[in-house]
């Protein structure tokens, strides 16, 4: 095949390369174009109007009006700060969590394929159910987490703490069935990177009297940064952007301290009609991600080359 | 995509007990599915024990109580006919445009591929929400609120961008030798596609339509912003069956159970593909 390569015909009815390549990718572009692409335009400028949403037909230039009302709202502002710290906080267990799990799959090798099948099944579980399934578990009065901790005499009784009606730590309660999904996720592709380091590498690091939690500090984590990089960022992006997970559990409550940035946008949409304050809080949002997402990208990726 | 399948021949030496180790994983993985076996179990218990006090982890008597409670229900069936409608309809929509996209972008490198790749790629990085706003917008101008139709374009532009990514691996695996081939012995550049490259690619066609089926399938705010009534998935629903009937929680169980269980399953029947799938961009760095 490879020798007959050399003596190519073009076919009569060909197209280029590049021509046949572009109008493969045209449907998938115009697709993007009209549904991601114009509706973020759509969305932009809209942040510049006044509109309502019951009257969309009534609509009035006000420039950064917008703007300067959700910049200036301390609502929008604790939105944020909490959107960050559950990230943060979903992100450090699920890494903590995920990692100890692929450690102990890879120090077992072969032996672990039925732990990595249990492992797999909550890839698919949607939040709504993870939500739903937490929610119960942690309910109060009646939750079985609180009975096994005070079985256990962690607390002096079952409802000596209540999770998701407590506002001191309703934001990091909700974040148990995201970390209890996303292990797995995590355990699953720190180990596929663990099972991609070449051995010798970490024998001869052995050889030269490297301990074990040197092998894995100086050797193994080194290695693994771009398996780290992309969990990251694919989890970060994720969590940032929870809406069902949360909105399940307690829609936003108590007193607003679970309200992260997804759903206080979609209230200032639905619950005030506010199209334009909410399209400038959307505008923001997405624009903050996507500078996170590549200043990351570039951090990380950066580097990992000059290494 | 087979790393995560290709256990060494040889393991690092250990200097605690093998057995131990062994134990400890079982144990985690067990105390890791405690929650989703809870949820089974509260299920077949009649609807006045799920919330007794105490708690008991099995049912002292298994009843079908919530499932029949579930099934009755008139609007429970047609939400999860509509999930099923908008989750085939958007796969379908997003292997038509992903895969012939997909083979351009990554079989023949262009300048416009490479930018393709990208914004498939920041699409994934836009807050629903951020989409879902102008997506409600523009839906309402075009009469197509509260319809499947606009359900599924919206889980499209979720899926796509997914499938292309997903795609553009599989189409890189394969050698360019076979087009090449394929063309010296007539075929067409679109034919040598059909005829040639896709029979070797099925495998990956089928698992990327795997999972542009489940992220249709448990998809939340789009359907919240664009349904109402008619077009109402199973999720909502779910959802639903919090606020306006109060808590209840047995048949809550019954709907979360029949709502994850297939998906559940078919992750155990086709786990080592999934992870493949899920992992193998994140190896490859």
């Amino acid at each position: 095949m490879i020798g007959a390569a050399r003596y190519t015909i073009p076919a009569r009815r060909s197209l280029s390369q590049t021509r046949f390549a572009t109008l493969m990718m045209a449907p998938a572009m115009l697709f993007l174009g009209v549904m991601v692409a114009y509706p973020i335009i759509l969305l932009v400028t809209n942040s510049f109007f006044h509109v309502e949403l019951l009257k969309p037909a009534a609509r009035a230039w006000i420039g950064l009006d917008n703007y300067l009302k959700v910049l200036s709202s301390g609502r929008l502002a604790d939105a944020a700060g909490r959107t960050l710290r559950y990230t943060v906080f979903a992100l450090f267990f699920e890494l903590v969590f995920g990692f100890m799990a692929a450690l102990l799959f890879n120090a077992i090798g072969a032996r672990s394929r039925w732990h990595r099948t249990v492992f797999a099944l909550p890839l698919m579980v949607s939040p709504i159910v993870a939500g739903i399934l937490w929610r119960f578990l942690l309910i109060d009065q009646v939750g079985i987490i609180n009975y096994a901790l005070a079985g256990l005499h962690l607390i002096p009784d079952p409802s000596a703490i209540s999770w998701l009606g407590n506002a001191d730590i309703v934001l990091y309660a909700v974040s148990f069935p995201d970390i209890w999904l996303t292990t797995s996720f995590v355990a699953l592709v720190v180990f596929a990177g663990l099972q991609n380091i070449p051995r010798d590498l970490i024998e001869a690091a052995r050889i030269d009297g490297a301990g074990a939690i040197q092998r894995f500090l100086l050797v193994t984590l080194p290695l693994l940064r771009p398996v780290i990089a992309v969990v990251l960022i694919v989890r970060g992006v994720d969590a940032a952007k929870t809406f069902d997970l949360i909105w399940i559990q307690t829609e936003g409550g108590p007193n607003f301290q679970s309200e992260v940035l997804s759903m206080n946008i979609y209230q200032r949409m639905i619950r005030y009609g506010d199209v334009g304050q909410a399209s400038a809080t959307a505008a923001l949002f997405l624009a903050v991600m996507l500078v996170l997402a590549v200043l990351s990208y570039r951090f990380i990726w950066g580097r990992t080359r000059s290494v | 995509m087979s790393a995560v399948a290709l256990p060494k021949a040889a393991r690092p030496r250990l200097s605690i007990g093998p057995a131990v180790i062994v134990a400890g994983a079982t144990l985690i993985v067990f105390i890791y599915s405690l929650p989703y076996i809870y949820l089974l179990l509260t299920s077949f218990k009649p609807a006045n024990d799920v919330l007794q006090i105490p708690p008991s982890f099995f049912p002292a008597r298994v009843s079908l109580e919530n499932y029949a409670a579930v099934l009755a229900n008139p609007s429970i069936p047609p939400a999860f006919g509509n999930s099923l409608l908008v989750a085939v309809g958007s796969t379908l929509l997003s292997l038509l445009l992903a895969v012939p996209a997909a083979y351009g972008a990554s079989f023949f490198r262009t300048r416009l591929s490479g930018w393709f790749l990208l914004f498939a790629l920041v699409t994934r990085m836009v807050p629903s929400v951020s989409l879902g706003l102008p997506l409600f917008s523009l839906m309402r101008t075009l009469g197509l609120l509260d319809t499947p139709l606009a359900l599924i374009l919206a889980h499209t532009t979720i899926s796509l961008p997914l499938a292309i990514w997903m795609l553009a691996a599989f189409f890189e695996s394969v050698p360019s030798e076979l087009e090449e081939a394929a063309r010296i012995d007539g075929c067409s550049r679109f034919g040598a596609l059909i005829r040639v490259i896709l029979p070797v690619v099925t495998g990956g066609i089928a698992i990327t339509a795997l999972f542009a089926f489940i992220a249709s399938w448990n998809e939340f705010l789009y359907a919240l912003l664009l349904t109402s009534q008619r077009a109402t998935t199973a999720p909502i629903m779910i959802s639903q069956f919090k606020t306006a009937y109060g808590l209840s929680w047995g048949p809550m169980t019954a709907i979360a159970v029949l709502y994850s269980a297939p998906v559940i399953l078919v992750s155990l029947v086709l786990q080592k593909q999934i992870v493949g799938g899920l992992t193998f961009g994140a190896v490859k760095g």
